[in-house]
């Protein structure tokens, strides 16, 4: 193969120099082209799908922001049922998992601890589904081996309480758990390695105490991906779908609203789901974008 | 002296407790569902006395023997194979493309590809329901219909890695040097370029994988016989035999991507931490 190719430069070499070809001009940005038409036809036309039906009058046509309003005032339980188990996983999952990646990420005696805990928050993070749900279903279902220990072990039963139930609210809030924290271990990790142990020694230097530099120095630093943190979970817990569905497919959120809806729509005249599905995607927007926002700005202490 | 390391043992103390109980809760359930899963012994009946009674491997027999098991899984394998072929396809010549003559433009594409983030799967499986139902019902009837969604779906963590991989040679020398011996844009990609950015195809392609294989939202809604649309109604039907299949597929998924962490390293970590090691160097010296 290289040996055609020298012997034809050494061809052009002894002077028989192909006339300059004319080339059209083509602009630099056409060879995108494909990428962008498999973004267009797929993500963005549904996309722009469920927006315009979510905001069409009755059968689907025309434009009609009301019908958009009445679907979200009168499904706003779901909406709130959603921002609320978000809301929750995404606050603990902010605090649980900085607290895991700081302690792995400071441990100094299993030199393995940290890349495990990176390597299990990788795989955990992605785990979700309905997979999920039936481990818990078998720890802490009525039936469940956790339930009957915590009765053996504590005599505390958690279903005569009425408070705990895997399919009820603080079910779902446990099982979101096994990804919410891993995905903060996964987004904190590299600030926490961020807080140079130069800056604790230069704070005691001056006088400080741990407190001082936890308020003046680490927090701060830490801050934009909490706060990103925050919004990325946010995100990750309104938009999932299959977990809550497994674990109850009573549950009323968004997106087992929205499935409903779709299953039901055989015709394809009713607007309801996709004007949730139009609400659902601009809360997650707002979130994403926040987050985006955020974490450049976390980057600039972030060792490269 | 003595004071000091009980100090500092001190200042431990909180951290490792809280490792010991997050591991308690991440394992926790991984014990209960193996031991539901092959141990035939109802739950109120379980105690010291009867906890090595009965172990047995039916359930496990029984997801293998289900008429849908394979089908199923053969589906999804096709579905994954063609995931990853048009990844592969689509994004290595736009990422090459982009960093070799429009550079300007990576941050632009880079935002591109995170915005299948914005659009859910639940919400992208009411835009394919919107759009194809009434304009491409070929499509959205046609057993192939999920793959180019699960190729958007995965674009955020495919570009990020083939996009990694491209950053991690100095890509322009090599096509520089291998076009100057005169080669073609053909053999400049199959023989410099792809051979050095191995790791990160196929670390795309891993990802690309156990997306696929763990999608069950648009296929539920859509109604397609996908292995995780066939792992929930089996739960349904013979209770045993999916707590099984729940634990098998996780067993299969965390040796996938544990591997795929160990394989993704960048070889420039593993040289500094190998070079460290030489060195006497530990890096774990931080507070």
């Amino acid at each position: 193969m290289s040996d055609t190719a020298l012997t034809r430069d050494g061809d052009r070499a002894d002077g028989t120099v192909p006339a300059p070809r004319r080339r059209v001009r083509i602009p630099a940005a056409a060879g995108l082209l494909p990428f962008l038409s498999f973004l267009f036809l797929f993500l963005l036309l549904p996309a722009y799908g469920v927006v315009k039906k979510g905001f069409g009058g009755e059968g689907g046509g025309g434009f009609s922001p009301s019908t958009f309003f009445d679907v979200l005032s009168s499904e706003s339980k779901a909406f709130r049922g959603s921002a609320k188990v978000s809301l929750v996983t995404a606050v603990l999952g902010v605090v649980i998992g900085t607290a895991v990646a700081y302690a792995a990420a400071t441990a100094q005696r299993p030199k393995w601890l940290r890349s495990l805990v990176a390597a299990f928050s990788g795989v955990a993070a992605n785990m979700g589904g309905v997979i999920l749900a039936f481990l818990f279903f078998t720890l802490l279902g009525r039936q469940g081996l956790g339930t009957k220990l915590i009765d053996e072990g504590v005599g505390y039963q958690l279903y005569d309480t009425g408070w705990f139930d895997i399919s009820g609210f603080w079910g779902w809030v446990t099982v979101y758990m096994y990804f919410q924290i891993p995905l903060m271990v996964l987004v904190t990790l590299p600030a926490i390695d961020g807080l140079k142990p130069a800056w604790r020694e230069a704070s005691s230097n001056l006088g400080g105490t741990t407190w001082t530099y936890w308020r003046r120095v680490g927090l701060p630093v830490l801050a934009p991906s909490m706060l990103g943190g925050f919004l990325l979970l946010f995100a990750n817990a309104f938009s999932a779908y299959a977990t809550v569905y497994a674990l109850n497919n009573q549950a009323n959120v968004v997106p087992v609203k929205i499935s409903f809806g779709l299953v039901g729509d055989v015709g394809g005249k009713s607007s309801e789901p996709y004007a949730l599905a139009t609400g659902m995607i601009i809360v997650i927007a707002v979130a994403m974008g926040g987050y985006l926002l955020l974490r450049k700005r976390a980057e600039r202490w972030q060792p490269t | 002296m003595s004071s000091r390391t009980f100090r500092s043992r001190l200042s431990r103390l909180g951290p490792n407790l809280v490792l010991i109980a997050c591991a308690f809760f991440f394992i926790a359930p991984i014990i209960s569902t193996t031991r539901q899963a092959m141990q035939r012994v109802p739950m109120p009946l379980l105690n010291w006395s009867s906890v090595f009674d009965k172990w047995t491997l039916d359930g496990i027999k029984k997801v293998f023997e289900d008429p849908m098991f394979w089908p199923s899984l053969q589906f999804s394998l096709k579905l994954a194979a063609a995931t990853v072929a048009i990844t592969l396809g689509l994004l290595v010549p736009t990422a090459l493309y982009v960093h070799l003559r429009i550079p300007k433009a990576r941050g632009l594409v880079e935002f591109l590809t995170v915005l299948p983030y914005v659009v859910p799967p639940i919400a992208l499986a009411a835009g394919i329901a919107a759009f194809y139902r009434a304009n491409a019902r070929w499509l959205f009837s046609s057993q192939w219909a999920l793959v180019p969604f699960y190729v958007v779906m995965a674009l955020p963590f495919t570009y990020r890695s083939i996009d990694a991989g491209i950053k991690a040679i100095d890509v322009r020398t090599l096509v520089d040097a291998s076009r100057s011996l005169g080669a073609g844009w053909g053999t400049t990609l199959r023989r410099a370029v792809l051979p050095n950015m191995a790791s990160s195809l196929v670390s795309a392609s891993f990802l690309t994988t156990t997306v696929v294989l763990g999608e069950f939202t648009i296929a539920n809604v859509l109604n397609k016989p996908t292995f995780p649309v066939f792992s929930f109604q089996f739960f349904g039907y013979e209770p045993q035999g999916g707590i099984a299949l729940a634990m098998l597929t996780l067993i299969t998924t965390t040796i996938l991507l544990g591997g795929l962490t160990i394989l993704a390293r960048p070889k420039a970590v593993r040289a500094a931490r190998k070079a460290d090691r030489a060195a006497g160097i530990t890096r774990t010296t931080r507070f």
